[in-house]
């Protein structure tokens, strides 16, 4: 009867169609970014050789790549498993300060073996993370405050910690560096080239989370209260302990992504060491949509963007691309997630 | 067929022939992923007129109202306003051509007063305004259109009923000639109904349309001019109430004829006297946030094995009631004995674990989580034991197939387990929400307002439950608003007025004038 066939939209949107709207969506944005280049007087076509070359298309390239994605990985999962129900911890990066700083302090000041040391920074960042967000949780908890703001603005107070710990106390006198701590005494194992056994912990800890809410009674209790607060007090389930337990699980993530930072990567508590990776964990989680497993290829696609902005560097590209591409993509992914979700209505 | 089709589109009888309708559906269709919500409706509304909207739950009229309203598109059909053919983008369009709608739902602010509900998106709104400014307006309103209402008011603070009135008047004062209300009744106690009625009648006289969904079918018959029916989205018929009886729409509604009992007798005897009570309230008291006294003094005590039916005008200590006797609130002085223990303490979960089930006044609230799945909003009660869980564990495949298993036996017809319980009908949500309360319920079933949402037929079917669960031995309370409900069902009938129980007395020696006085807070002897 009109001319335009009918459509409607889907509440539960099958992967497939997500898979297939990702996949025309980053199509999209990079179309875009390649007559942006054209138009620079680049060549594109001789830029995307180079990004492939020295990404996916080399050794050092794919070491690159799993060396970013351990952290955001962390992070992206810190940052999931407060959406999941309704909380946001804006505060990724600065609990991965606090899980850097105390693996840092276990790493400098101690002088065990590494099978004892490696596990105790690995404890210690972890309840650091925690520690770090235990502030703002509790007063979301129990006062209603909104974590949002409070999660965020300690993320200031970390970052300038560490330059204080890099630059004051814990400097290094032996080279001079600036704003940096000595070379730990311990590193996690290296596995292949640079990449770390930090990857392959970062990678279990994402598949355990998943498997784990899905299949706990706490997964579920905590989906009740993120749904419906109201809902769960019917039910008996105490909703503000919850709120606690899943926001110090979030800065433990967190903190965990700082240690094997400091363990693994960058051997040393630095100024500026996050990277970021806090604040790139919320498009992480973001693009994971429901899915913990699906911070796994989020993680991947971030550490692509990241690689290819270094890249693009190298050829007097600004390194505010990284940023322009990063948003492009975030844009035309969730455009395409919305545009999954319609179908045509067969009529008979 | 040429002539009936013609009848039915004709004006009601109190208006002259040829009169223009202000809104005429041509074959609108609306389809959801397996499901066709609408198909080939047919229908005009003239103004000046009251029609009614009648159908199953599910059966597409809240669906058609959210196509004519704007939030939904149409895939098929057209929408002619004043005759000329149109499209809603968007509600603020349908708003602009004068039709508004009330919402089973409401969409007020709660935390906003009554003034600044009425006046957000208020398109004149002038650059300087005082809070006064707008409650002078508010209530220059409520006024021009004899809607009484307290302008200064938070909006949390009102009943259902001086919500909805808020909700009407921000719909009048945008300038609606179109007035659309979903199950608008469902809340009301029946002196606010009165009062609902005559300002529809009032907007009717003064060439206002509207459009009623509502299951109650004596109050279409006392208010309706016409009357239209859907069955699984197509509309069956339209007809002037003067040629239709309740019977013959229910008929029409189900496809077969259906009356509610009037009584419910037992199957087995009743049991003996002086069993344990499994709930009871002594001296009672409990207070609101605000401080007001919401149950006064209320001493109580459930029987097994019987209806206890709850009567009163909403808004006089139910809600409170109902959240006392299932731990979801703690008295603020007397005692509460659970299995005769006192169980002073506000805590749900051991009430739950005792035998008590409770269905909610507000099951979408309270009792459901609408973002999450059928599966996992049908777990609720016993996510924490096998076979769904254990003291750490929880099965996602395990809670779908017992979600089905509920579907299957409160004959509700899923998509799916794993689809969102929002996208379900309000009929639907209540019958699954009482199928999953009655499993847990052995020993003390809470139901508040059962019947609110339902068609006759659900209504039929969970009264058939509650007598069922009586039989098997629990103590059932009943609160209705439906005093016919409350007499078919219960074997004593207590009556709150102002949180205070008025009397506790045995359904045979109660009659409709004396619970009725009752309702109104006399006592029997200045009744007498």
């Amino acid at each position: 009867m009109s001319a335009v066939s009918p459509r409607t939209r889907l509440t539960v949107v099958p992967s497939h169609r997500i898979a297939v709207g990702r996949g025309l969506s980053i199509l999209a944005a990079l179309g875009i970014v390649a007559i942006t280049l054209a138009a620079m007087g680049r060549s594109p076509i001789e830029l995307a050789g180079l990004v492939v070359r020295s990404t996916v298309g080399s050794r050092f390239g794919i070491e690159d790549l799993a060396l970013f994605m351990t952290p955001l990985m962390l992070t992206g999962a810190a940052v999931w498993v407060g959406i999941r129900v309704n909380l946001w911890n804006i505060g990724a990066e600065g609990q991965l300060y606090a899980g850097a700083t105390a693996a840092t302090a276990v790493g400098l000041f101690t002088h065990w073996p590494a099978i004892v040391a490696l596990p105790a920074m690995v404890v210690a960042g972890a309840l650091a993370g925690a520690a770090w967000i235990f502030i703002p949780a509790a007063a979301r908890a129990w006062l209603g405050v909104s974590e949002i703001v409070t999660s965020l603005l300690l993320n200031f107070v970390a970052s300038l910690l560490v330059y204080y710990l890099a630059t004051g106390p814990w400097a290094d006198r032996v080279t001079g560096a600036l704003a940096s701590t000595e070379r730990l005494h311990v590193a996690l194992p290296e596995l292949w080239g640079a990449v770390h056994l930090g990857f392959l912990l970062a990678l279990g800890i994402v598949v355990g989370l998943g498997v784990g809410l899905a299949k706990s009674r706490f997964g579920y209790e905590t989906a009740v209260c993120g749904s419906n607060p109201q809902a769960a007090h019917y039910a008996g389930i105490k909703v503000a302990p919850r709120i606690l337990a899943v926001l110090l699980l979030s800065g433990a993530l967190a903190g965990l992504a700082g240690v094997f930072e400091v363990a693994g990567t960058v051997h040393r508590l630095q100024g500026g060491l996050a990277n970021n990776y806090g604040y790139l964990g919320i498009v992480v989680a973001l693009l994971a949509r429901g899915s913990c497993f699906a911070l796994i290829p989020a993680a991947l696609l971030m550490a692509l963007i990241l690689d290819t902005g270094i890249v693009l560097q190298t050829t007097q590209i600004s390194s505010s691309a990284v940023l322009a591409i990063t948003g492009l993509l975030v844009l035309a992914i969730a455009a395409g997630d919305e545009m999954a979700a319609y179908v045509r209505v067969n009529r008979n | 067929m040429a002539d009936v089709t013609h009848a039915s589109n004709a004006p009601p009888a109190h208006l002259a022939a040829g009169t223009p309708p202000i809104l005429e559906l041509v074959n609108i269709a609306k389809y959801f992923p397996g499901v066709i919500a609408n198909e080939n409706v047919s229908l005009n509304v003239f103004p000046g007129e009251i029609h009614a909207l009648l159908g199953e739950n599910g059966a597409g009229k809240s669906t058609l109202m959210n196509v004519v309203t704007g939030l939904y598109q149409p895939d098929a059909g057209e929408i002619i306003i004043d005759g000329y053919g149109t499209t809603f983008p968007a509600p603020d369009a349908a708003i602009a051509a004068g039709i508004g709608m009330v919402h089973q739902h409401f969409r007020l602010v709660p935390r906003f007063t009554v003034a600044e509900n009425l006046h957000l998106g208020w398109s004149e709104t002038p650059r300087r305004l005082s809070g006064k400014d707008i409650e002078e307006r508010a209530s220059a309103l409520s006024k021009k259109f004899g809607l009484p209402i307290t302008p200064s008011a938070v909006v949390s603070s009102l009943s259902a009923g001086e919500q909805q009135r808020v909700e009407i008047l921000r719909v009048l004062s945008r300038g609606a000639r179109l007035l659309i209300l979903d199950e608008p009744t469902a809340v009301l106690s029946p002196v606010e109904v009165g009062e609902l009625f005559s300002a529809l009648r009032r907007f009717r006289s003064e060439g206002g349309a509207v459009v009623i969904i509502s299951h109650k079918l004596d109050e279409i018959m006392a208010l309706a001019d016409r009357v239209s029916v859907l069955r699984q989205g197509r509309l069956v018929g339209t007809h002037q109430t003067c040629d239709v009886t309740p019977d013959s729409l229910v008929t029409e509604m189900i496809g077969r004829p259906v009356t509610l009992a009037t009584s419910y007798p037992r199957q087995s005897p009743a049991p003996a006297g002086g069993e344990a009570e499994p709930l009871s309230l002594k001296q009672v008291t409990v207070r609101d946030a605000a401080g007001v006294v919401r149950l006064d003094d209320v001493s109580l005590a459930l029987r097994p094995g019987e209806v206890l039916g709850i009567a009163g005008v909403t808004g006089n200590g139910q809600p409170e009631l109902a959240e006392v006797l299932t731990g979801l609130k703690a008295a603020e002085s007397g005692t509460v004995y659970l299995n005769g223990k006192a169980a002073n303490r506000a805590d749900p979960a051991m009430f739950a674990h005792a035998g008590v089930g409770h269905v909610p006044e507000d099951r979408l609230k309270r009792a459901l989580m609408p973002g999450l799945s059928v599966a996992e909003n049908m777990a609720l009660r016993e996510y924490d034991r096998p076979p769904i869980g254990g003291r750490f564990s929880f099965s996602m495949a395990q809670a779908r197939k017992f979600a089905q298993m509920l579907a299957d036996r409160a004959g509700v017809k899923l998509p799916g387990t794993q689809v969102q319980i929002r996208g379900l009908s309000g009929g639907n949500q209540q019958r699954l929400v009482l199928e999953r309360e009655i499993r847990i319920a052995s020993h003390v079933l809470v139901a508040s307002y059962p019947s609110r949402g339902l068609d006759i037929g659900a209504i039929s079917a969970m009264r058939d439950m509650l007598a069922r669960a009586r039989d098997a031995g629990v103590a059932v309370v009943l609160m209705s608003e439906d005093l016919d409900e409350i007499f078919a069902l219960s074997d004593r009938i207590a009556v709150l007025y102002a949180g205070r129980l008025m009397g506790v007395m045995d359904r045979a020696d109660a009659d409709r004038e004396s619970i009725g006085a009752l309702m109104s807070g006399r006592n029997l002897s200045e009744a007498a």
